[in-house]
């Protein structure tokens, strides 16, 4: 292998026996003889690729195209049924997040439990102890046992551990789909500083935005052999564009297509500036919640929207405080006149947290003639960390709805400092008290 | 040997999992640690009344005769029955995580090696307090034994932990051969005891020597005949030898078959 190479796998073949019912015991060994019968499934066929050191790969295909199962075979959980699998230096593969802790030990020990999993020796946990407590931001409750955490702090330890084992390569599966948006931005940014120390990264992800804002390079697999290596970008279009057609070849709905695909594809199209009429992405989106979230008289249609901080890129993660621009674009059927703005903010929940429009703001109405645009600035968002969702609407002064289209977008909001509760209420203090600067 | 060295790079993951079950076991417990002594001692006060009371074996001081057998047995036991489960117990570290497979196996006989090399502690105080006279040679022996038992423990315990992955009644089926195998060793009774016929079958048991060297240096206060050492190493190293083998050989499709 040369020199410059992290990675190699050549002619790799896997192939799982696929039982009908599966008996293992003697009994059904012996009296259900032909109970037995399987066929053999080949889940990757004799690919072939190599990756360079200091490359961040990102591995792509729907469920069940064999991604998950390369990714095993690189990282040496399972063997290979032919071809095979080089890697120079030390592998850590992220599959699982918490292997080994234990409820009844502290922070502490399962650190030591779970970096031990990973193959690290005493002396290489101890030098990275501080970093992987700094990391989880767990200082105070390092030394409780672990049982007494919450589901998101058992997985900033379990993250913050995985994250800092150093390895020459490093293979992750699905998991920076952990902890609250701020936590996974953290996450996200760890993951850069890795990959510029040249660190080779595999990944294996739904999110093709994610694969796109950490890899050089994306593999595509479909029915166990590579349909596309290049660039994310150009892998990613021909990827979307095959999903779509074996989509619509489906009917429409069959296919199982999950939700960030159909948001990603609108702001794609929207990007590549595509024709502005409905585009097929957001009837899918209407028609997998059974048209019920959206409804209107339809002369005139919202075709997309984008949210963005005040530099206009299109992002769905928000601090916090900051100004949130939503810029909608709608398509002309019939010209309209006396026409008003709406937009909602909801909870995952359906709670209804603030809704305006452009009447109510005390705006003259529009006459509609022609496709366009307009944007709406919400000034400091005051959403404390969450998931929201943003509803748009276009209506008719009278309050008939031409287009309602309740669950347009979802946005997610983070925070730096730990304060709680619903909303950022603006606020300051103002005391007497003697002030101690030194707390040591 | 590639093997050897990356279990070794791996030692601290041993010694994290058999704390961790170490100190599980007795979590919440009353006495906590302690029933690590408080158990043999009650097991003994148990074979004691039944051996020495109702089924009279005719051996004297049959109470440490009978201890010194059983604490070692207990430990094989263990890694029989509870070695054939041992990684399918763990097969969310396995089907998600690499990292030598040797290593459950190996955590887990230790950890029962660990309990008895307590229990050993109440074993040799009781020994010394019965009166036996322990021997310089006999103490030297002992870690020697201790080891040789250990690594025989640890191959079978490598053999069926892969193998009930694959065929799952042998958990089942393991857990009534340690029943037989207790009556088939001289722990309850003296070999003396067994029919001179079967005597050339029932030397076949590879766990007599070492319950018979044990027992020479705490019951009989001698220095276990060389032969019989001998002998134990020897069947120790071939069943680790075969563990190994055949543990490798099975690992490759863990993932795949839990």
């Amino acid at each position: 292998m040369e020199d410059n190479v992290a990675i190699r796998v050549s002619n790799l073949t896997k192939k799982f026996k696929v039982y009908y019912d599966k008996g293992r015991s003697l009994k059904e060994v012996i009296l259900f003889r032909n109970r037995n019968k399987h066929e053999v499934r080949t889940v990757l066929n004799d690919v072939s690729f190599d990756i360079k050191k200091g490359e961040a790969v990102g591995l792509i295909g729907h469920n069940g195209c064999g991604k998950s199962t390369l990714l095993k075979l690189i990282s040496g959980i399972l063997y290979p049924d032919g071809g095979s699998v080089e890697i120079a230096g030390r592998v850590s593969s992220l599959l699982e997040l918490g292997a080994g802790f234990h409820p009844d030990m502290s922070g502490r020990e399962n650190i030591y439990i779970n970096a031990s999993i990973f193959g690290l020796t005493r002396e290489e946990i101890e030098a990275r102890l501080q970093s992987i407590i700094d990391f989880s931001e767990l200082h105070g409750f390092i030394d409780n046992p672990v049982r007494t955490y919450s589901s998101g702090m058992y997985m900033r330890l379990a993250f913050s551990v995985a994250i800092n084992v150093d390895a020459d390569v490093l293979l992750i599966d699905e998991i920076l789909a952990v902890g609250d948006a701020n936590f996974q931005a953290k996450c996200f940014s760890k993951l850069q500083e890795i990959k510029e120390k040249g660190t080779t990264i595999v990944i294996v992800s739904h999110s093709l935005s994610q694969i796109e804002n950490i890899c050089d390079r994306s593999i595509w697999i479909n029915e166990g052999v590579i349909k596309a290596d290049g660039t994310p970008l150009a892998v990613h279009s021909e990827y979307l564009e095959f999903m779509n057609e074996q989509r619509q070849a489906a009917g429409g709905k069959s296919l199982d297509i999950p939700p960030e695909y159909v948001a990603y594809m609108q702001e794609r199209r929207y990007k590549e500036n595509l024709k502005l009429s409905m585009i097929p992405e957001q009837q899918a989106a209407v028609e997998a919640n059974g048209g019920q979230y959206r409804w209107g008289s339809g002369e005139v249609k919202i075709t997309s929207i984008t949210a963005s901080g005040p530099d206009g890129v299109g992002k769905r993660l928000f601090e916090v405080g900051t100004d949130v621009y939503f810029k909608v674009h709608y398509h002309v059927e019939k010209p309209i006149k006396d026409a008003v703005f709406g937009i909602g903010f909801f909870r995952n929940s359906g709670e209804n947290l603030y809704g305006t429009n452009t009447r109510i703001d005390g705006h003259p109405n529009f006459d509609l003639n022609e496709d366009g645009e307009f944007t709406i600035i919400m000034r400091k968002i005051p959403l404390m960390p969450d998931q929201y969702t943003v509803s748009f609407s276009i209506e008719y002064g009278d309050g008939v709805p031409v287009d309602y289209w309740k669950d347009a977008l979802k946005i997610d909001t983070y925070r730096q400092t730990p304060d709680v509760g619903g909303f950022f209420m603006e606020h300051d203090w103002e005391y007497e008290a003697e002030r101690q600067d030194d707390n040591g | 040997m590639n093997k050897i060295k990356e279990i070794y790079e791996y030692r601290l993951m041993v010694y994290s999992l058999v704390k961790r079950d170490l100190r599980g076991k007795y979590k919440g417990s009353v006495l906590g640690f302690m029933w690590t002594f408080v158990n043999p001692l009650l097991q003994l006060l148990v074979y004691n009344m039944v051996f020495s009371i109702i089924m009279k074996a005719g051996v004297e001081k049959f109470y440490l005769y009978l201890f010194v057998g059983l604490i070692p047995w207990l430990f094989f036991s263990a890694a029989i029955t509870g070695g054939s489960t041992c990684i399918i117990a763990q097969k969310d570290l396995i089907k998600k995580i690499r990292f030598p497979r040797e290593i459950i196996p190996i955590s887990f006989v230790t950890s029962q090696f660990v309990n008895m090399l307590l229990s050993f502690i109440v074993v040799i105080l009781v020994s010394l307090v019965s009166g036996v006279h322990l021997t310089v040679g006999g103490i030297l022996c002992l870690p020697v034994i201790m080891l040789v038992e250990y690594l025989m423990a640890l191959g079978i315990a490598l053999i069926s932990s892969s193998l009930t992955v694959y065929f799952r009644d042998l958990e089942h089926i393991l857990a009534i051969l340690a029943m037989a195998w207790l009556y088939a060793t001289p722990i309850c009774y003296p070999e003396e005891m067994v029919p001179e016929k079967y005597l050339s079958i029932y030397r076949l048991n590879p766990v007599t020597p070492i319950v018979n060297a044990y027992r020479d240096v705490l019951y009989w206060g001698r220095t276990p005949d060389l032969t019989t050492l001998l002998l134990a190493v020897g069947i120790g190293l071939v069943t680790i030898f075969a563990g190994v083998l055949i543990f490798g050989r099975l690992q490759r499709r863990f993932a795949e078959e839990l």
